[in-house]
């Protein structure tokens, strides 16, 4: 039986080219799993941390979180509150509101503050959304064949041409308004990229011949998908996600400056629309035009490096250096 | 003056290290070699040797963290030390490559005539400005490679991958070189098209007295091809001596591990003997008792029952250009105890046979049947067949899960299965039975850090942990490197004398057919077209198609030129 | 040495060794041509979809933000068909959609298809403009940049170009209407002709070409920028394969084997990248129309934004959408056109 086999390995096959560190036998399962993990999320790392701009994307956004995540300690809510405001409207910057005040007499600066509240939330919910659709459809039209698969490759391609802005208008316009709703429509119009990217993916993975491995060793479609396609499509998404994420935050901005966001919130976008309609923007106020916009530059241009960063890293072929 | 002169040439890549500072990798190390004007110099070793780099060192073609010390001489005039206008008068003028896999080489969105004629308008614009002038060259090119004239007007991808390499070759031969260097000009493509590529090459070299510097892992090709051998390993010259000689009586153990992975059919030596392995013959006549019980028998199994039947199997698909009849009403009996070798060219059906084997592939009519039963089509009643019959893919580093440890590929199976018991126990005894020992130390390895022939063993560990009765392999030493092919063909010879296990291996060369098998299979065009003991069939072929198959095998080749 | 095969055998058909072949023309117009219809007809249902069932009640979208009874929802209800069964609304509008009735403009009380057609002209002057500009623009650039990577020269590309990527289009437009509209007064800030004038021929053409100036230069900064990175990924990605290798070993020179071979290899993606970006650049369109009053579709949206005017909305909704796919449909043909691999053997 397969115990008696008395091996007499060839010396070239009796140890790994690099010996794996010896392990006891008895955790030999578990641990080194868990630690090969926190070796590749080093690995990771060091990858990525030699993207300098990467670096300094990271860097931005994790100071752009905290603060808006500190908003209601910084500047109290009630600040926001038109009918509270106790300064002159349309004032240039000065030592009590170091950017001006807006045409109802509130700090730009603390609304830039709250703005990033729903700026962000707006763009990581729409995120979401979209990257859970893009993946499921992307990794089913990878994955099965037939008519099935004609039929979702057909509707990614159709999301894919779609002016999905007009779609996101169209959506906004006629469900009721709200940050749901933003999100619903920005979400629902933006998978397409994503699923096409998960779906070459898919297509990638599955034509290497493990996968071919697993069939005759008695795989079923979950085992396949979820044991070795999602695992290796997870990393490329993530990168996508923070590409996602900048892309989203301008769509939401776009919406709320065609006057289809939600009134009662302060974003960055519902900034600049009062901008223009208060006539603020031609009466040259530009402490109101300008750093809503700038703060938008800013993020966005912070998750396409972090994201493209990613992306080098985790897909090397794909942006050779 | 000789043609090609290396002088203690060292090649090192600047790469990032672990920490990201920059190392040197040495690529190759110190070699002197020289090439005559008409002479034929063959360049042998495996992967990574540095053979590659050394050919693409003397036009200047390496990429720009190479840094070359040492003297490359061609012509007498130092390569290194000339100025850029120099080098690219020299370069295909003076001297031209034939680059490894021609499905890349050749620019995909060109024109045959226009990729030719460019070397053309490129070294020799005073001749060739006439497009007249050129046409008929590049006709006359073309010929040359036994082309006609009308694959001028064709794109690269129009043409088949024996073509494509004729194409470079008549490219190279556009502007009259002194020198041809071919990188495995025939590897990836089929015996008889290889013998074809190679006889216009060397019939070329030898009517317009050029010098060639041929690389290639398969020392046989060399040996059909070369005056003289040179063998490299791990950067270094180890070997060199005229061509015969070194094929005939290696003396580098490195060279004798190359001589034989390809093993010439016929010889005793080599039969059901591998280095490190060699069957017990058997003394069980066939068809008695004890071969009824082979399955679970001790040494010197012979064949029991038949595990998996192919039943008047037929496969037929949608072809771009029409339905394609892939395998064309075959009947095979596989048993327990007996490798059988299906041999074939690339098309002929042999993996699309083995994929219906493995019940990875639906027959269009026929069956296959499993201990005398139909295959079912429902993966719940599939189950027990998957634990039988298992699979052994042909590129180990393919066939593994780059993100799986060895202990999650090889526990994979046993898994699906639900198998019970001890888990860990089941992985370290497969991992000793595919002699991968001690099997803790390789538990948490992931694949890219084993070595190649060590990955095939964890697939074929993977195989074993549901003790199977019978296993089948799509080309298992294609691609390894020839000096671990004996050790994983050695390890199914064992595991068939020790464990009775079966096997069908699926394969294009013949000498792994002598070396393993009991009984041989050759198959062509979806056809099974002559079928027997593996002495029967490769001593005494009875099929033109075999014939023809053994006649371009390269030792067969290097015999007929000896 | 000898190879014993017979001769026809041995110059072409060696066996396994059969070149693919292409599909043929008529195949694959058929294969494209009618993916591009059933987008379209996808275009219609989601139409159809999105202004009826989505909203619940269209009426109650059609009038919100004003004060109306119930009586005069009543009459909407009627005017527009919404108090018919959902099939035959269905059917009402799929007739609707082959006869050209689109419907009627809530706002302006025209025919939509009317309204639509007025506005064609402008949209299509700007978006091609812009995208030519950019298409240009792009491709010039990212290809220096791929093929001298990590040169300041591609380091300030590339940076200015994430940049612009980052920019809200809207925003941009507003800054230059600011400064070159308003501060320096260098461009008109508004419209496509001066109003009140009656210049023709070249007269007219500087006026919509000044007009022109800065809904263009706004598209442009915010296009090219995705189609340099594209043009520099392809590229780069070209740049490893080995019949550049080939190009070198002929004795070619860089600049040659750039223009020769790398560059129209890198080309062919990019060019479906291009198209696929059609929808986006539309919705570029809608904002910078809005911004610069530019009157076109994209500006016919905006409007249309805050009544509701739903049929109006619906009507360049299926516009639009009907441009992209036929867009992507010749995009498909030409594809094949310019990439050999694709034709017949």
């Amino acid at each position: 039986m397969i115990t008696d086999t008395t091996p007499a390995p060839a010396p070239a096959a009796a140890a790994p080219a690099t010996p794996p560190s010896p392990s006891p036998s008895r955790q030999g399962r578990r641990s080194p799993a868990a630690e090969r993990r926190r070796r590749r999320a080093a690995e990771v790392w060091r990858e990525f941390s030699r993207h300098r701009s990467g670096l300094i994307g990271l860097a931005g956004l994790l100071i752009v979180v905290a603060l808006a995540l500190l908003a209601p300690v910084l500047a109290p809510s009630t600040l926001l509150l038109a009918t509270e405001a106790t300064l002159p409207p349309n004032q240039p910057p000065s030592a009590e509101a170091p950017l001006g005040t807006d045409p109802a007499g509130r700090s730009v600066l603390v609304m830039l503050l709250w703005g990033a509240r729903i700026s962000l939330l707006v763009g990581f919910a729409a995120t979401a959304v979209s990257m859970v659709i893009g993946t499921t459809v992307g990794m089913a039209a990878g994955h099965f064949r037939g008519f099935g698969q004609s039929a979702l490759l057909r509707v990614i391609d159709f999301f894919l041409v779609l002016p999905s802005l007009v779609l996101a208008i169209v959506l906004s316009t006629v469900l009721e308004r709200g940050v749901f709703t933003i999100v619903i429509a920005i979400g629902v119009t933006s998978w397409a990229a994503t699923a096409r990217l998960v779906r070459s993916q898919t297509l990638t993975v599955e034509a290497r011949p493990y996968i071919e491995r697993a069939w005759a060793l008695g795989a079923g479609h979950a085992h396949v998908l979820g044991r070795h396609v999602l695992p290796a499509v997870l990393p490329l998404v993530l990168a996508n996600t923070t590409l996602t994420v900048g892309s989203a935050i301008i769509a939401e901005s776009t919406l709320a400056f065609l006057g289809l966001g939600d009134p009662t919130q302060v974003s960055w976008g519902t900034m600049l629309k009062t901008a223009l309609d208060t006539g603020a923007a031609t009466a040259g106020y530009w402490w109101y035009v300008l750093p809503p916009g700038l703060a938008i530059v800013l993020v966005v241009l912070c998750f396409t490096l972090v994201g493209r960063a990613l992306e080098a890293v985790v897909n090397p072929t794909l942006r050779s250096r | 003056m000789p043609t090609l002169e290396f002088d203690d040439v060292r090649i090192a890549y600047r790469t990032a290290g672990d920490d990201g500072r920059p190392v040197l990798r040495n690529a190759v190390d110190g070699v002197s070699l020289v090439l005559e004007p008409g002479g034929t110099l063959g360049l042998a070793g495996e992967s990574g040797c540095g053979k590659s780099t050394l050919a693409m060192s003397v036009l200047r073609l390496l990429p720009s963290n190479a840094e070359v010390s040492g003297a490359i001489r061609f012509g007498g005039e130092d390569v290194t030390a000339m100025r850029w206008g120099r080098l690219r008068a020299v370069r295909w003028a003076e001297a031209a490559i034939v680059f490894q896999g021609a499905m890349h080489s050749l620019n995909p969105v060109q024109r045959v005539s226009t990729q030719i004629g460019e070397a053309l308008l490129q070294h020799a614009a005073s001749d060739y400005r006439d497009r007249a002038r050129r046409t008929e060259r590049i006709t006359e090119l073309l010929a040359l490679v036994d082309l006609p004239a009308e694959k001028a007007d064709a794109y690269p991808h129009e043409l088949s991958g024996g073509q494509k390499q004729r194409v470079m070759i008549a490219m190279a031969l556009a502007c009259d070189p002194e020198l041809i260097i071919a990188d495995e000009p025939t590897t990836a493509l089929d015996v008889i098209v290889q013998a074809q590529v190679l006889e216009v090459l060397t019939g070329l070299v030898r009517e317009r007295g050029l010098s060639l510097l041929l690389i290639s892992h398969d020392l046989s090709v060399l040996a059909a091809t070369c005056d003289r051998i040179c063998v490299m390993q791990h950067g270094r010259v180890v070997e060199e001596g005229p061509a015969r000689q070194v094929m005939a009586d290696p003396q580098h153990p490195h060279t004798q591990a190359l001589a034989a992975a390809f093993p010439e059919v016929g010889d005793p030596d080599s039969r059901l003997r591998l280095p490190g392995y060699t069957a017990p013959r058997p003394a069980v006549v066939p068809g008695s008792d004890d071969a009824a019980r082979a399955g679970h028998a001790g040494p010197g199994a012979s064949p029991g029952e038949v595990v998996v039947a192919a039943d008047g199997l037929t496969v037929r698909y949608q072809g771009r250009g029409g339905p394609v009849t892939a395998v064309d009403d075959v009947s095979l009996e596989c048993r327990a105890g007996e490798i059988v070798a299906l041999v074939g060219q690339s098309g002929s059906g042999k993996t699309t046979l083995a994929r219906s084997i493995l019940g990875l592939q639906r027959p269009t009519s026929g069956a296959v049947r499993f201990r005398g039963q139909p295959l079912p089509t429902r993966r719940k009643e599939l189950l027990a067949f998957r634990r039988a019959v298992q699979f052994v893919l042909q590129d180990p580093s393919a066939a593994l899960n780059p993100r799986h440890t060895v202990y999650e590929a090889v526990a994979e199976g046993p898994r699906l299965h639900g198998l019970g018991g001890d888990e860990e126990e089941i992985v370290a005894r497969a991992l000793a039975a595919a002699e991968l020992s001690p099997p803790e130390r390789f538990f948490g390895a992931i694949p890219q850090e084993l070595s190649g022939g060590q990955r095939q063993r964890v697939v074929i560990a993977g195989a074993l942990a549901l003790e199977p009765s019978f296993l089948v392999a799509d080309e298992p030493v294609a691609s390894l490197d020839a000096s671990v092919r004996g050790e994983i063909l050695a390890l199914f010879l064992r595991l068939k004398h020790e464990l009775g296990l079966g096997a069908l291996v699926i394969t294009h060369d013949l000498g792994l057919a002598w070396n393993i098998a009991d009984r041989v299979a050759v198959m062509h065009r979806g056809r099974i077209v002559e079928e027997g003991t593996a002495e029967q069939v490769l001593l005494d072929p009875q099929h033109d198609y075999t014939r023809n198959l053994l006649s371009v095998v390269p030792s067969a080749l290097a015999a007929d030129r000896a | 040495m000898t190879v014993a095969l017979q001769p026809e055998d041995a110059i072409r058909e060696a066996p396994g060794d059969e070149a693919p072949r292409g599909a043929s023309w008529p195949r694959y117009l058929l294969e494209k041509g009618s993916g591009a219809l059933v987008s379209l007809l996808m275009v219609v249902v989601l139409g159809f979809f999105v202004f009826r069932i989505l909203p619940g009640d269209p009426a109650i979208s059609l009038t919100r933000g004003r004060r109306v009874s119930a009586e005069q929802v009543e009459q909407l209800r009627e005017q527009y068909g919404l108090d018919l069964p959902l099939p035959v609304q269905f059917w009402n509008y799929l007739v609707g959609l082959f006869t050209g009735d689109l419907g009627t403009s809530y706002t302006y009380n025209q025919p939509v298809v009317d309204l639509i057609a007025s506005r064609v002209g402008p949209t299509l002057l700007l978006t091609t403009t812009a995208a030519a500009i950019s298409i240009v623009l792009g491709l010039w650039l990212g290809q220096r940049s791929a093929w001298r990577r990590g040169s300041a020269f591609d380091r300030a590309q590339t940076s200015l170009a994430l940049t612009f990527w980052s920019v809200p289009t809207f925003w941009l437009g507003l800054l230059l209407l600011l400064v070159f509209g308003g501060l320096l007064q260098w461009f008109p800030t508004g419209g496509m002709v001066t109003p009140g004038s009656d210049a023709t021929g070249l007269a007219w053409a500087w006026d919509v070409a000044r007009h022109l100036v800065l809904p263009v230069t706004t598209m442009v900064a915010v296009v090219y920028a995705q189609y340099l990175l594209v043009m520099r990924a392809s590229l780069l990605e070209e740049m490893s394969s080995d019949y550049l290798t080939t190009a070198r070993a002929k004795g070619l020179k860089e600049d040659d084997v750039r223009r020769r071979h790398a560059v129209p290899n890198a080309l062919l993606p990019t060019v479906t990248l291009i198209f696929l970006t059609v929808g986006g650049l539309i919705g570029g369109a809608v904002t910078v129309e809005a911004v610069y009053s530019w009157p076109g579709l994209g500006y016919l949206t905006y409007q249309a934004l805050g009544t509701p005017d739903l049929p109006v909305l619906q009507g360049t909704f299926v516009v639009f959408s009907s441009i992209v796919v036929l867009t992507n449909f010749a995009a498909d043909v030409l594809y094949r056109v310019i990439d050999p691999r694709l034709k017949e053997s």
